[in-house]
């Protein structure tokens, strides 16, 4: 064992531990994850969490199918559908009785955009080690997606942005996350504020939003809904609602308690906002 | 000639097969909704490193340890290189250990596997919840992080089963 330590093949070792130390500093001096030997790495596994995935998903829909009931779970999925009409139609409403007053200035607030393009994804893997709801998709560069993309889900909520592109899969960082910070607007009152992800709600699959007026008249049940403001994110994308206001302890402010409009450990789908 | 030959096409089977098996590993491990108990999942890609250069040596099972890390680093969003230098170090650290100190028994590996993953996920926790003053840590540490290390100890003897059977099926006879 002593002459292992003396020998090349410790030497080799020494030296590739040099590398990743570099690398890793390299890695994180660029505010990246990744390095091209990763993304190499990143193409072969990909395949096999899709086939993972794609088990995954036929076993838990089978026992689903088998478990519920079918009346309720039709009756359950007419009522989410009335229930995202009724809140579309009022962030609609509340946009156009917001543009008769001063708010119609601020350059944040735009009208919908129809320019938006589209990726389709798959989650193909959740990390044990992410404790944020962070997952990867089975969509990269190659289908046009790139560092900073918006992610929503099938219903248009606010899911997250994507933190890493490789080749044929991204990384996506949620709202749960406390890195995650997007500007939002209470849809009723018109209140700016910042969506984050907060660890002390992430475990609960909520988020936060800070530096809303203390002055609020916001109430539990209103709408949260990004603006569009600093050009990261696209405006007007649903987020969640608000349940419950707490005071920020300066008392300068109050942080609104935000539900996701979709429940982020469960999703199996989104899009990613690739162009608006 | 001949059995040089056999040789080395074993030597090559053999570790496209671990390579195989680390695949696996980070798919199973990355499978949405896989084993999840309350909010943790066990991991696999550390019992497949360690398992590896428990029965390779030293200096194999080092290097497969940093592909190992560097695979998970890409799973879980690591920076690039973290997790490969940890597991890197921890394959090397167990491999003399069994050749010198240790017998290569399974209850050894579950209490090998045991204190690297106490190890490297503490560090990684320490890094990256700890010294970014998230709230909730010491929580989420003695709730998620110490049961997942755990559980994925008491899995590891399987994975220390398999490797062996993949290296008596293709080892040369002597």
């Amino acid at each position: 064992m002593r002459d292992f330590f003396e020998s090349r093949r410790f030497k080799i070792l020494i030296v590739i531990a040099v590398f990743l130390a570099g690398v890793m500093a390299y890695a994180g001096a660029n505010g990246r994850l990744t390095a091209a030997p990763q993304e190499v790495l990143s193409v072969l596994v990909e395949p096999f969490q899709w086939v993972a995935a794609k088990v995954s998903d036929g076993a838990g829909s089978l026992w689903h199918k088998y478990t519920s009931v079918d009346d309720v779970m039709a009756e359950n999925e007419a009522l989410k559908e009335e229930n995202k009409t009724l809140k579309e139609q009022l962030v609609d409403y509340d946009k156009v009785v917001a543009e008769n007053d001063a708010y119609k200035s601020l350059e944040a607030i735009q009208e919908a955009n129809p320019n938006r393009t589209y990726a389709s994804a798959f989650v193909i893997g959740r990390d044990t080690l992410d404790e944020f709801g962070g997952f990867t998709l089975d969509v990269g560069t190659a289908q046009g997606v790139a560092r900073g993309d918006t992610v929503v889900s099938n219903d248009g909520y606010l899911v997250g942005i994507v933190q890493e592109a490789n080749l044929t899969s991204c990384k996506v960082m949620t709202v749960l996350h406390p890195s995650f910070a997007a500007a939002s607007v209470v849809s009723r009152t018109r209140d700016n504020g910042i969506l984050c992800g907060d660890s002390a709600y992430a475990s609960q699959g909520l988020c936060t939003m800070t530096n809303i007026a203390r002055d609020t008249m916001a109430t539990a049940g209103d709408m949260v809904i990004t603006t569009g403001l600093g050009g990261v994110y696209p405006p007007d994308i649903m987020v969640g609602s608000i349940t419950e206001l707490i005071p920020e302890s300066s008392g300068k402010s109050v942080v609104a308690v935000v539900e996701p409009g979709v429940d982020i450990e469960t999703l199996t789908h989104v899009f990613i906002i690739t162009d608006y | 000639m001949e059995s040089q030959r056999k040789r080395r096409r074993q030597l090559m089977i053999r570790w496209m097969l671990y390579f195989l098996l680390l695949l696996c590993a980070a798919a199973l491990q990355t499978m949405p909704g896989f084993l999840t108990i309350g909010s943790f999942k066990p991991y696999f890609i550390l019992a497949v490193c360690l398992a590896v250069a428990f029965q390779e040596g030293e200096f194999y099972g080092a290097l497969f340890g940093a592909v190992g890390g560097l695979l998970w680093d890409y799973t879980a969003g690591r920076t690039f290189g973290m997790l490969g230098i940890g597991i890197l170090f921890l394959c090397f650290l167990v491999s003399v250990l069994v050749q010198l100190y240790l017998k290569p028994s399974s209850v050894n590996f579950f209490l090998l596997n045991l204190a690297c993953g106490w190890l490297l996920l503490s560090t990684d926790f320490l890094f990256n919840d700890l010294m970014r003053g998230y709230a909730h840590a010491a929580r989420r540490y003695a709730v998620v992080i110490l049961p997942e290390i755990v559980v994925s100890s008491l899995l590891a003897p399987l994975i220390l089963l398999l490797v062996r059977r993949i290296a008596a099926r293709l080892s040369p006879e002597e």
